[in-house]
This record gives structure tokens, C-alpha cells and sequence, in this order.
């Protein structure tokens, strides 16, 4: 196929405002008579709320209004409805919002939480999932049982398990008995925080005609509508969501966050607009944190180097409330055994409350964490047999007729882990790596390198009837109007968006307007901007809404020229007749409606709808997670080399590779942004990141100074990012997924290529130099580094 | 407590009434509406809130409005010459090294700050005129291209 947009590299149509600082975010929107909301957090990680006393605050000069739990009584949730917007009888994580003033100005609403009075009754506190899961361990949801959850939720009442995902396949017991070889391990992936530079805001007004809207930092504007509207008890349609550009989200914005908040406060002052922009501090523990799973596993391998078997038991810390890390425990465990088939499997995932801020997306969703495990896992494995550990994963390797953990069938076009392994591995090593301990560079004995590989796979986890739509306009001038839900975060889809429907329109890039903000009163539907699905599935939608576009210009056009549309073909913004292509009307004059020559009207507007929903998704079955919930994936893998300085422990990430088979690539420039923004993501994750709690539950590094992500200082000399291109059959154009595919395999590449370099084995992130030390001196142990 | 004090911004001269408190920041979003310098955190620990004071880059959040008395002040807003983008612009657009934008503003007067005094900086002096900038989206190798690589 002959493309002329498709592989450009189209520039941003949001670019120059971004660089004037034209371009607007929620913090910016300043509304008439406007007031501002501040919010009093919990100091305890659990306890009873005794008594809440607001009347000082109520008093201060210039407040409006102080509210508290007692006056929200209904409770919401994606999955599981099991919280409040305002804590009410109980407080489950330091950081959960228990009352909020609304004032004329931040600086009053500051001075007024001061004067608010709280008692609290502390319970038994349980940070670790791990704790969580034992019997007697302290409760967070006594009425787990009877709270409202959508359909493939297993939680169990009496405990703090909300959600336990299984996947059963074959026969393990016997698998583990015939093995030659059995590698059990444990691995942990702490909890991050997303860090999005933009802090989460929200304004929210409630209009004298009881319209609600909402101008939000959101991922999800819909779901936000969803949750709203049944929160207030108003019809979708009268709750209207805008969203502006949005600062960064890696997940931490989609779902909700701290719209349902800010809509219950703009209830207490009717008619008058309430911002409500969260300070640094509360984005740590005011809003969703990430990933902070456990992992173990225990593989069953033949002396031929077969995985025939494997056990693995996946324990997620889901915080307060469990409502956004339920898909996470589904979608971890589908991949838990990464691009490898594996015959015979026992997966148990558990998601636990616990006390601490909630675990909601986070870029990668599961991926990142049970990649980490997985990939580690293989290394050991292919090392302890004393097999090449590139050959070890290519014996496995998930491919074309070979079936996943679910039990799906790989087809051709899903795309080729193989080739991205042998590509990293190509640009990496050179002939002699993976075959030996780490050398130290001529002259520098002080210092060790090293490289590892790893290999990654990603599905969306999604609902199994995800929709999205988009609505083409063509204009008087013959260029095009797309509306679509999908939200402009930086990741750059108005860009890829506009390329697939200029491309399929048949017009130049520059005659496409990609609508620049999401406002649910007007854009078509989309179920959040997430699970990096949206060139896939809005590119879908797109797609049929252009072919909508170019039917009815062909009915017009064949009506004025008097032939069957069948004859007439659509190019460079014309349509004309196959056989004698001069004969042609330019879009233009066929947009709004062409006349003939006695002046009657042709057509009417030209305006192409398009939806979308995945096609034969089912959900997985409870006993055994076989099924169909993944739409489609994304394969790849990624190889670092490192240096070590022996005296001071000190890594330095010298060379991260990433191959991704991501289908067609639509805009090059930008699907590299994506790919190594990701990968520097995740390399905060693998070398600084990790949220510290102290004993009762107060997170201990709340700021930029003391929560490190990486600096431009911290990046790898050399970065190289190669696509393998197989076409995806159900993705326009054969594109595929690539937004969050870079965090996923950089973990354990830069593990791996640690245990190279120093014959050490580390289990837990961030690795840091302290860490290299006690391995080095052989005082590891536990989950934080073993020498071999 | 409040202050009178002139101020050049963007090559326009304001004069304002100020409390003592009101950072630069404030004052340059809130009371002249120059939303495009950004708040990142509010402590001096992002740089998104990056201006330059008489040439050189702060970071407003951490100064008074009172300090910037008497001073010159450039914030991304004034970049551009009309509709002529400042070739560090170009240069972020051309190189990829704007997703969000959240960070840009800051980036974007740190690294003009940069080339005024040094017009042919190499990558080290890049990392260190960015230091204590954060992107979380590009991963930095398009900024440092861009800085690199931009027309003089
Ligand atoms: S807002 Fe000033 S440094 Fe972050
Ligand atoms: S572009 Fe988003 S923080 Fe830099």
C-alpha cells in the first residue's frame, strides 16, 4: 500500500501552542466569581472517625462553605463501590480527604482547614499485601460482601482480598514431578508514583438549572460523567466534562480521581464555579499511586530446556480502596508468564487493601511488575542450566499457533517477539555477551559492565465491550472537522488521529483539524484514553467515519454528474469518475450541499460517523481464566548495558535498545517519544523509585526532592529504538498499541544485565548503590540481592 | 503588607500593587493572566515555573514578586517575535521534544538562558543548564537534540 500521511512525521497540531505557552491546562481556566477548595487529609492511615468539628473553620472570614462526609451519603466506584468522596465513618489511608473548604481564595481555604478539628480512634495498620492476605490480619472493609461491583469481580467478604483472578491450565502437580529442573523465586515491585509534571485540578460548577460541569485533568471524561451523574443522582446528561490539554497521566488520571470530589463540593456553593488544583504533596497521597506487586514464582523445566510448568502467585497492593486496581490484578496475571507458552499453569492473583493511597493505573498496567518477576525469573532459569539465555527464551517463545496463558491462539499478524529479541540482541552484543560474568573495561579495574535482555509482551485490559466513536464535518472549504473522546495528554494522538483520517480521506494532514479538548456535551463517546488502545480503536472509528465521509461525497457527486457512485473514486481532495478523471468535483463544493445548474440542491452536509467496539471479547471464566479478554498485543523487548563502579556501587545505564513490534508505525518521531519516554519511566522505577511509609502509614517522601524520578542527568548515553513492523489485521492502517510498551521490559533488562556484570541477583526495585554494595560485600539477602 | 513595584515583562512595562507574600509566579499567572509559565510543585524542585530575571533563569515559585522590582522579565509568552518562533521553539517542535508541554515553558528559558551566554553548548553543558528540570514524558533525548541542534 502506498501511503502519503501514514509514516510522516506529521508535526503536533497542539506543537506551536505548547511552545508559546498558548496552550491550556485546567489550572489555567479561571471562571467568573470562581472560589477555591482546599482539602483537610486524614493524618491517620486507619481509624474511626470520632468527631469532625467544622464551626471555627465555618466562621473564618471568606469561606463559603466547609463540608464533610456527613453530607455525601452515596457511595461510588468503577468496579467496586466502596468509597465516599469525603471520608464517613472511617479513614483507610493517610491522605484521604475528610472534610474541605471552599473559599474566596487558596490562602483562606489554607487557614480555614487549620481550624478544623478532627478525633480519630486509630485501628491496627497493614501496609504490605503480603500482611493483608493472613488470616487476623487487620480489616480495611467489614462490608466488602454487600457493596455494589460490576460482573467478573471475585472478592471475598471477611477479608481484604477484593478481587482473586485465577488461571488454571493443564496439570501441574504431575508437571512438577516429571521436571528436571524447579527455580523458585520471589520478586518485588514497589509502589510508584506517576510524578505527571501537571497537578491534578478540577472546576466544577452547578448551573441555577442543575447542570453540572466538570473542566477536569482527566483521562476519562466519560467515566467521570458515568460516576458523577450517579454520584449526584443527576441524568448523563445534564453532567457535562471538559477536558483541556492534559499535563501528562500515565494512568493516574483516568478513571476518576478527584472529580467526584470536586463535584460534591460545587453542590455546597450552587451556581458558583470551585477549583480545586492539588499542591505537590497531595498528588503523592491525594490521588492514585502505582504498581507495588509481589511476586512468586516456581518453574518446572526439562533438561532440553523446556518450561513445561509454572506456579505463580501474584499479591497486589491495592491501598484504601480496591476500585482501580481490580483490572490490574486480571491484567497482570494474563501476562504473568510473559511471551512464552507454557503448557501447564497455576496463576493466583490477590488484590488487597491495604492502608495506603490507593493503587490505580499506572503506565503498563500489571506489565511492568509481572515482567520484572517473569523476566528475572528466565534469566536464572537459562543460567542454572547452563543454557544461552537468548537461545533458553527463543525454546519457549510464544509465536504464530502457539496459545498464551489464557489460552488464545497467536496468529501471524499478532506480531513477532523473535524478531524483536534477535534484533536487541543484534544491536546489543555484539558476538560474546551473554555468555559470561561482566568484564571491566581496559585500564579501569575499579569498574564492571554488563548486559541483559528482556523480552516483554502487552495486551489492553480493557471492559470487553469498549467503545469509542468519532464524528467527521467537512467544511465549505473541502478540509475536515474531527471529533473524537479521546484526550490529548502528550502522548500525541490529535497528531496520529488526524494522519489516519487525512490518510483516509484523501486529503494533505494540514486540511485535517483534529478537535483539540474532549467535552462530553459535544465529542462522541470514548471509554477513557487509556490501555494504549486509542490509535487502535478511535483510528477504527475514525477510519469508518471517513468512509462514511467519501460514500456520501460519491452519492453527491454521482447525482450531480449523473453516474452510479460505484464508478467514482475519492483523491486529493476530489471525487472523480474512475474511467476519465478530469471529470471531477472538488470536495468543497459538495460539502455543504451542491447545486445544479437551476439552482436545486444536490445534497445535504456531509457529515461521517464512525464507532467502535473490539469484536468477540468475552469475559474469562472464573475457575480457569481461559477466554478471550485481550484484544491484542504488543511484543517486544528491550537490552540495556551497564557500568558499575565497585567502590561506590554507583550504575550508569550505558546503552538501553528497545524493539517493538507495534504494527504500522504511524508518526515515527512521535512512537520513539513514546517509547523512550516510557523507558525513563521505567528507569526511575528500576534505579530510584519506591514510596516509603513509615510505620503507621504516613507516606515519608511526599516531594519532587525527597521522591527522585530521573533527572536529564540520569538518562542512558545511547538509546536506540528499532520497529518491527508486522501489520496488525484489526488496527487501521496494521497499526497497534505502543504507548505504555516501553516501561514494561527495562526492569528486568537492566537486572539481567546487573547479574551480568556482578554475578548478583537482585529481586526487589529500585536497585541502588547501597544495594550493589551489600551484594557485593555478600550481605544481601532477602529479597534485596543474592551473589551467585 | 503591600508594595508598589514596575516591572518589564515580555518588553511591557506593569505596574501592580502586591502583598509581600505573592510570588513571582503568582504575579506573573494570576495578577497579568501569563498563564504559560507553569506550577509544577511550588518548592523549587520541577523547574517548570522557569523565568528569566534580567537574563538569567529563576524559578519564580521560590521569588517574590517585590524581589523582581525594577527587573526584566522574559517567560515563554515572550519567546516568539509575532508570529516568528524563537528558533529554540523550532527546534523542540522539528525534534520531537514536546509531548505534554507541561515542562516546556521551563525548558525552553533554561535553554534560551543557556545559548545567550554560551551559543555552541555541547551536551554536558545542556544536561547541566537542565539540571533539576523534569520532563516526565520525553525521557530528555529530544530536548538535548533540540538544544543541540538548534539554527543560531
Ligand atoms: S513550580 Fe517552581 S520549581 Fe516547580
Ligand atoms: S513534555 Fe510532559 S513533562 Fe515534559
Amino acid at each position: 500500500m502506498n501511503f502519503k500521511v501514514i509514516g510522516t512525521e506529521a508535526p503536533r497540531p497542539d506543537g506551536r501552542e505548547k511552545v508559546t505557552g498558548a496552550a491550556v491546562f485546567v489550572a489555567d481556566l479561571r471562571m467568573p466569581g470562581m472560589l477555591h477548595a482546599r482539602v483537610l487529609r486524614s493524618g491517620q492511615a486507619h481509624a474511626r472517625l470520632r468527631r469532625v468539628d467544622v464551626s471555627r473553620a465555618q466562621a473564618l472570614d471568606g469561606v463559603k462553605a466547609v463540608v464533610t462526609g456527613a453530607r455525601f451519603q452515596r457511595p461510588f466506584g468503577i468496579c467496586i463501590t466502596d468509597q465516599f468522596p469525603l471520608a464517613r465513618d472511617k479513614v483507610r489511608f493517610a491522605g484521604e480527604p475528610v472534610a474541605a473548604v471552599i473559599a474566596v481564595s487558596e490562602q483562606v481555604a489554607d487557614e480555614a482547614l487549620k481550624l478544623i478539628e478532627v478525633e480519630y480512634d486509630p485501628l491496627p495498620v497493614v501496609l504490605d499485601p503480603r500482611e493483608a492476605i493472613r488470616p487476623g490480619a487487620p480489616l480495611l472493609h467489614e462490608d466488602l460482601g454487600s457493596y455494589a461491583r460490576v460482573a467478573g469481580i471475585n472478592p471475598c467478604p471477611g477479608t481484604n482480598i477484593f478481587h482473586h483472578f485465577k488461571i488454571r491450565r493443564g496439570e501441574l502437580e504431575e508437571t512438577f514431578h516429571r521436571a528436571d529442573h524447579v527455580v523458585d523465586r520471589e520478586y518485588e515491585f514497589p509502589s510508584v508514583h506517576h510524578v505527571q509534571l501537571e497537578p491534578h485540578g478540577a472546576i466544577a460548577r452547578l448551573s441555577p438549572g442543575g447542570d453540572l460541569t466538570v473542566w477536569s485533568s482527566s483521562q476519562a471524561p466519560f467515566v467521570v460523567r458515568h460516576t458523577v451523574s450517579r454520584l449526584l443522582g443527576l441524568p448523563a446528561s445534564k453532567v457535562r466534562v471538559v477536558v483541556p490539554y492534559v499535563g501528562g497521566g500515565f494512568g493516574g488520571k483516568s478513571d476518576v480521581t478527584i472529580e467526584p470530589l470536586a463535584a460534591c463540593l460545587a453542590t455546597a456553593v450552587p451556581g458558583r464555579a470551585v477549583r480545586l488544583v492539588l499542591a505537590r504533596e497531595e498528588m503523592f497521597d491525594g490521588t492514585v499511586i502505582g504498581r507495588g506487586l509481589y511476586a512468586r514464582y516456581r518453574t518446572a523445566v526439562t533438561r532440553e530446556g523446556r518450561i513445561i510448568g509454572e506456579e505463580i502467585l501474584l499479591t497486589l497492593n491495592g491501598g484504601g480502596y480496591g476500585d482501580y486496581a481490580v483490572n490490574i490484578v486480571g491484567g497482570a496475571a494474563a501476562s504473568a508468564t510473559g511471551p512464552y507458552e507454557i503448557p501447564n499453569l497455576k496463576i493466583d492473583a490477590y488484590g488487597l487493601y491495604t492502608n495506603t493511597p490507593p493503587t490505580g493505573a499506572c503506565r503498563g498496567y500489571g506489565h511492568p511488575e509481572v515482567h520484572w518477576a517473569c523476566e528475572r525469573q528466565r534469566e536464572i532459569i537459562a543460567r542454572e542450566m547452563g543454557i544461552d539465555p537468548v537461545e533458553f527464551r527463543l525454546r519457549n517463545i510464544l509465536g504464530p499457533g502457539k496459545s498464551n496463558a489464557l489460552g488464545q491462539i497467536m496468529e501471524e499478524d499478532h506480531g513477532r517477539v523473535d524478531l524483536c529479541i534477535r534484533k536487541v540482541v543484534e544491536d546489543l552484543a555484539g558476538p560474546r555477551y551473554f555468555a559470561g560474568r561482566g568484564h571491566g573495561p581496559g585500564g579501569r579495574p575499579a569498574v564492571r559492565r554488563g548486559k541483559g535482555i528482556a523480552a516483554f509482551m502487552k495486551a489492553p485490559v480493557m471492559p470487553t465491550n469498549a467503545q469509542s466513536g468519532a464524528i467527521i464535518r467537512l467544511n465549505e472549504d473541502g478540509g475536515a472537522t474531527v471529533s473524537v473522546g479521546a484526550v490529548e495528554m502528550g502522548q500525541g494522538t490529535y497528531t496520529a488521529l488526524g494522519q489516519i483520517a487525512a490518510e483516509a480521506l484523501r486529503l494533505p494532514v494540514e486540511m485535517v483539524r483534529v478537535v483539540p479538548f474532549v467535552d462530553t456535551e459535544v465529542s462522541p463517546y470514548e471509554w477513557q484514553t487509556v490501555a494504549s488502545h486509542t490509535t487502535w480503536a478511535v483510528g477504527n472509528a475514525i477510519l469508518m467515519a471517513a468512509a462514511d465521509v467519501l460514500d456520501q461525497l460519491k452519492v453527491a457527486a454521482g447525482a450531480a454528474f449523473g453516474v452510479s457512485p460505484e464508478e467514482l473514486e475519492a483523491g486529493e481532495g476530489k471525487i472523480f469518475l474512475r474511467e476519465a478523471p478530469v471529470v471531477s468535483l472538488p470536495y468543497s463544493r459538495l460539502a455543504l450541499g451542491c447545486t445544479r445548474s437551476d439552482g436545486s440542491a444536490v445534497n445535504r452536509p456531509v457529515i461521517g460517523r464512525g464507532t467502535f467496539v473490539p469484536s468477540g471479547l468475552t469475559y474469562p471464566d472464573p475457575e480457569t481464566g481461559q477466554g478471550n479478554p485481550a484484544a491484542d498485543w504488543t511484543f517486544g523487548c528491550q537490552g540495556a548495558e551497564v557500568e558499575v563502579d565497585l567502590r561506590t556501587g554507583e550504575i550508569t545505564v550505558l546503552k538501553l535498545v528497545t524493539a517493538i513490534d507495534a504494527g504500522r508505525i504511524i508518526n515515527p518521531l512521535l512512537a520513539r517519544g513514546q517509547v523512550l519516554g516510557a523507558a525513563a519511566q521505567a528507569l526511575g522505577s528500576t534505579l530510584f523509585e519506591k514510596l516509603i511509609y513509615s510505620e503507621a502509614g504516613i507516606m515519608r517522601n511526599r516531594s519532587l526532592t525527597d521522591y527522585k524520578i530521573p533527572g536529564p542527568e540520569d538518562m542512558p548515553l545511547q538509546t536506540r529504538v528499532i520497529f518491527v513492523e508486522t501489520p496488525e489485521k484489526t488496527g487501521p492502517y496494521g497499526a497497534r498499541g505502543l504507548g505504555e510498551h516501553g516501561t514494561v521490559g527495562v526492569p528486568p533488562a537492566i537486572g539481567n544485565a546487573l547479574a551480568n556484570a556482578l554475578g548478583a541477583d537482585f529481586y526487589a526495585l529500585p536497585i541502588t548503590a547501597a544495594d550493589v554494595i551489600r551484594a557485593l560485600k555478600g550481605k544481601g539477602g532477602g529479597l534485596r540481592a543474592q551473589t551467585f | 503588607m503591600k508594595h508598589q513595584i514596575r516591572v518589564k515583562v515580555n518588553a511591557e512595562t506593569h505596574e501592580a500593587q502586591v502583598s509581600s507574600e505573592l510570588t513571582l509566579l503568582e504575579f506573573l499567572r494570576d495578577t497579568l493572566g501569563l498563564t504559560g509559565t507553569k506550577m509544577g510543585c511550588g518548592n523549587g524542585e520541577c523547574g517548570a515555573c522557569t523565568v528569566l530575571l534580567s537574563g538569567a533563569p529563576v524559578r519564580s515559585c521560590l521569588i517574590l514578586a517585590v524581589e523582581a522590582d525594577g527587573q526584566e522579565i522574559l517567560t515563554v509568552e515572550g519567546l516568539a517575535r509575532g508570529d516568528r518562533l524563537h528558533p529554540l521553539q523550532e527546534a523542540f517542535l522539528e525534534k520531537g521534544a514536546v509531548q505534554c508541554g507541561f515542562c516546556t515553558p521551563g525548558m525552553l528559558l533554561a535553554a534560551k538562558a543557556l545559548v545567550d551566554r554560551q551559543p555552541d553548548p555541547d551536551l554536558k553543558d545542556v544536561k547541566e543548564a537542565l539540571g533539576g528540570h523534569l520532563c516526565r514524558c520525553t525521557g530528555y533525548e529530544s530536548i538535548f537534540e533540540a538544544i543541540l541542534a538548534h539554527p543560531r
